[in-house]
């Protein structure tokens, strides 16, 4: 049997550190995702125009919406580091979950790798002559291993951070909005002039579609406060709270910053550009706002990658802990309770890639990683519905209109993989072939050893049709 | 600025992630590695939640 | 059904496994690149002596492109003629399709094996 079940004057055990509350979730989700507005989502336009930049906000908010209501149900009852990765084992089974720790492990490090040269960037534009190479790297280098030390110092310390520098970048947003009086179109924001009926969709309805790429990279990493499941005070209770005023807060944030940008930039420009809010800034004149939207871009950058390092260390522990991996990275700090060799280990990766990947490719394999695991959770919430129906486990939180949001979700998950295949299609398949390789080697020698019933801890009745 | 700042960045990196393998070896030296992987997934649910349908 | 007792796996072992996981993310995100298949199906559509008005730009943007540091349309030129191919080819496509079907659904029959094992060991194997 598990040895779950036989804990209680069990020799003493080293975990991970129960401290955190609603706001700690909401800082960790929003945290990561937030740089989206600050970098990345404006190559929406880029891909069919400043309208469907607009548009596909709408349309991938309802798609996170879906993402997040669904995440909120199946943690609020499956409480473990993980998150989404403990979800896949006890509900769709051992491959799944190894797919899924995976999809997690790579859409948080590259996220972490593309924050890392964001920041180097934002600088470098500002830094001027003599900023070569080197400091550049020095830049990368500084977030990467800062931040992982922060992390591997404790959690709490590590997000209360993040709550603080998440706070001021959203506040810049809305600074930004309301001294760019948008009341009165025509003063500093001309919509009208910039988005045309004549260049409002320049690929027309394809473009749109095509935009779901880049649509995902406003919301992409919200679902990452399930992550924090064994280190929240109360699981059931903060994690959808959590999730849920995370979301409230992007889709008001990213409406902002549209608005603005869209208002302020040709859409060109916002189509090429690394920096739409910053350059949103420097176009209003103002000094003021132009040193708070560079501030604000370096902190959001380093707020996400600061929650990736977060996330990407939970879901590798996780992996070890279960013989996935070796257990050798399932061990805990014991003086400050974290998951200290996995954050160590993921340092050199996440190094190499900054230094030598390009930012484009790095963002692309973040969001395929992510749809893929969007496509997995709209079919693992059908199958955690069908094998404990209602009623039969304790749930924190029962999401309305079921099945409609996984419907919705998976919908809207084929079109974006259409969506990443205009334009990015050799890549796309590139990748996939990776996770199949991987699937391979777990399934056909690496899953001896790992034990079988131990993989299910939660202490529920068996599943029906079992 | 920047570039003292660059600078000064690659000294702490470099002071951080050294104290980070001090730390790492300090600590694995000084615990059984038994103690170290002791985590367990979903025990604090089983033990301190109490779980009722 | 007997427990499942799995081989204790050796230290080198394990090491093993933990590069093939390191050269198997690098190789991921390296073969494309080599390959040239990262990256995106695009190309400028050039425009010779551009002006401002060739390049469909109203007054308004010209200001704001010109506050953005690019001066005149030669220098906007790349930027804005930098323009997508959306024409789908179907061989691409089936091929994607067939990798990404295939995958979930060998991801989701596996899962279900392996998945059986489990619950049989937690529920029916006392």
């Amino acid at each position: 049997m598990a040895k779950a079940t036989t804990a209680g004057p069990a020799p003493q055990r080293v975990s991970l550190l129960r401290v955190l509350g609603p706001a700690h979730v909401w800082a960790l989700g929003v945290g990561i995702v937030l740089v989206g507005e600050y970098t990345g989502w404006n190559f929406a336009a880029d891909k069919g125009g400043a309208l469907a930049a607009l548009i596909i906000c709408w349309v991938v908010g309802l798609l996170y919406t879906s993402v997040a209501m669904i995440d909120s149900e199946v943690t609020s009852t499956v409480a473990a580091a993980g998150g989404q990765y403990a979800q896949a084992k006890h509900i769709v089974g051992p491959l799944m979950a190894f797919n899924v720790a995976l999809y997690l492990v790579f859409a948080y490090t590259m996220l972490e790798v593309s924050n890392a040269i964001l920041v180097a960037d934002t600088i470098k534009s500002y830094a001027g002559e003599g900023f070569g190479d080197w400091h550049y790297r020095g830049v990368i280098a500084t977030v990467i291993v800062v931040l992982a030390a922060l992390n591997y110092r404790g959690v709490l310390m590590t997000l209360n951070v993040n709550f603080v520098i998440t706070a001021f970048a959203y506040l810049a947003i809305i600074v930004l909005f309301f001294s760019v009086q948008p009341w009165s179109q025509g003063t500093v924001l001309k919509l009208g002039e910039m988005v045309t009926p004549d260049n409002a969709l320049p690929y027309g309805w394809i473009g749109v579609i095509a935009a779901f790429h880049w649509g995902i990279w406003y919301y992409l990493g919200i679902e990452g406060t399930t992550q924090a499941a064994e280190e929240v005070r109360s699981p059931s209770r903060a994690l959808p709270y959590g999730t849920m005023a995370g979301m409230i807060t992007l889709l008001i944030g990213a409406s902002l910053t549209w608005y603005v940008c869209a208002s302020l930039l040709p859409w060109q420009y916002l189509g090429f550009t690394y920096f739409p809010l910053l350059d949103a800034g420097k176009v209003t004149g103002s000094p003021f706002l132009e040193t708070l939207m560079f501030t604000a871009t370096i902190l959001a950058g380093i707020a996400s990658a600061n929650g990736c390092i977060n996330d990407a260390a939970r879901a590798f522990f996780s992996l070890g802990r279960d013989r996935y991996l070796p257990t050798w990275f399932s061990a805990v700090h014991p003086k400050y309770r974290t998951p200290y060799r996995s954050i160590v280990f993921l340092v050199p990766i996440a190094l190499a890639f900054a230094f030598i990947a390009n930012l484009g490719q790095a963002i692309t394999f973040s969001i395929l990683s992510g749809v893929l695991h969007y496509t997995f959770m709209s079919v693992n919430i059908i199958m955690f519905r069908n094998k404990w129906p209602l009623g039969t486990i304790r749930r924190g939180y029962t999401h309305p209109f079921h099945p409609i949001p996984a419907v919705v979700l998976f919908i809207l998950c084929v079109v974006t993989f259409f969506a990443i295949f205009l334009g990015y299609g050799a890549q796309l398949t590139a990748m996939v072939i990776f996770y199949i390789i991987m699937s391979l080697w777990f399934h056909f020698y690496r899953y001896q050893y790992v034990r079988r019933g131990d993989q299910f801890t939660m202490p529920w009745p068996k599943p029906k049709g079992y | 600025m920047w570039i003292i700042i660059a600078n000064i960045g690659w000294a702490v990196s470099a002071a951080l992630a050294a104290w980070m393998v001090y730390d790492w070896f300090q600590t694995d030296s000084s615990y059984a590695e038994e103690t170290l992987t002791s985590s367990r997934e979903g025990e604090i649910e089983a033990v301190q939640e109490k779980h009722k349908v | 059904m007997a427990k499942y007792t799995p081989p204790e796996q050796s230290k080198e072992m394990q090491w093993v496994d933990v590069i093939f996981v390191v050269v198997a993310i690098f190789a991921a995100l390296w073969l494309p690149l080599q390959a040239g298949w990262a990256g995106a199906a695009r190309s400028i559509e050039k425009i010779e002596n551009p002006t401002w008005e060739a390049l469909k730009q109203t007054p308004a943007q010209v200001e704001q492109w010109v506050k953005l540091g690019i001066a005149d349309a030669a220098a906007a030129h790349d930027i804005i003629q930098n323009k997508f191919d959306y024409t789908i080819d179907w061989l691409q496509l089936v091929i994607m399709t067939v990798v990404i079907v295939g995958y979930f659904v060998f991801l989701f029959k596996a899962s279900d094996q392996e998945y059986r094992e489990v619950i049989d060991e937690k529920f029916n194997g006392k």
